[in-house]
């Protein structure tokens, strides 16, 4: 009677790996969202975005999953940011503290551009 | 209502509503639009609906994961009772496992839970961060009963 159902696309933009997640992230999402994160890494994925997109419910088993990316991203030597929460789910991640392991923005385009920061500044020469 | 812990104060019964879900996962969302529909109507802010919603989704998973360990036969009760002060809303199983009280207690710390193999343990932490009043008591069925208050701000 009542399905939890998420859909979890991948997608990149100027090198930066995008995944789109659309639906209810609770426990029923760790297949899918591990299996995208899994993939993009398997790509190459340097810089990944979680961009939640019509997600307006997260529960704590949702946000064991993306802490559960956010270890493997930390091993892997990614850089990973959220965008498209709501100001509520963005107040509950800062409350959690994800904000300290993922750069937390309220929309793609704003996390997109931070990335690109990153990007050009790892590909600066360092100073001597 | 047969439960007279359940029973509202005298001329109130118009705001108690009572559900019984089964021990299903997706079923706590039937609690949570329940819960916001009626928050709404109280005049609570957007903000403090939507702490509503986490904070009784989460307690109705606890219920029907923990409490009656996913048995869809047993039944999650969740009580709302309005006032002018605000929205009490109690959730009680039917106890197949006693909630460990110091699983109440605990504040889980990001640093530690990324080295851990369990990513969870949020779910009570969060009830009691985002609800004015959270009590741990044990329901008249036996089960656990987990009491949590959101007053209206005046």
């Amino acid at each position: 009677m009542i399905d939890d159902e998420l859909k979890v696309t991948t997608r990149q933009r100027d090198g930066i790996w995008i995944i789109d997640l659309e639906g209810d992230v609770t426990t029923f999402a760790e297949e899918a969202i591990t299996g995208a994160y899994e993939g993009v890494s398997k790509d190459g994925a340097k810089y990944i975005i979680i961009n939640s997109r019509q997600s307006d419910y997260i529960n704590s088993a949702g946000i064991a999953i993306l802490i559960g990316v956010v270890t493997e991203v930390n091993r892997q030597a990614q850089k990973l940011a959220i965008s498209g929460l709501s100001p509520h789910f963005q107040k509950i991640f800062r409350m959690v503290g994800l904000a300290q392991y993922a750069d937390i923005f309220a929309t793609e385009e704003e996390a997109i551009a931070a990335m690109q920061r990153h990007q050009k500044a790892a590909s600066e020469p360092t100073k001597q | 209502m047969s439960n007279p812990q359940y029973m509202a104060p005298s001329g109130d019964e118009e705001r108690v509503i009572e559900l019984h879900l089964p021990s299903r996962l997706g079923y706590e969302k039937v609690a949570m639009d329940t819960a916001s529909a009626m928050a709404k109507r109280m005049g609570f802010s957007h903000d403090r609906v939507d702490s509503l919603r986490t904070a009784v989704s989460e307690a109705v998973t606890n219920a029907i994961e923990h409490g009656n360990q996913h048995d869809s036969a047993m039944k999650v009760v969740v009580v709302f009772t309005g006032s002018d002060d605000g929205l009490i809303v109690d959730v009680a199983d039917q106890g197949r496992k006693i909630l460990d009280q110091t699983i109440t207690e605990r504040t889980p710390d990001i640093h530690q839970v990324l080295h851990s193999d369990d990513k969870g343990g949020w779910g009570i932490w969060l009830i009691k961060e985002l609800m004015d009043e959270v009590q741990f008591s044990v329901a008249p069925s036996g089960g656990n009963k987990l009491r949590m208050v959101i007053h209206l701000d005046r």
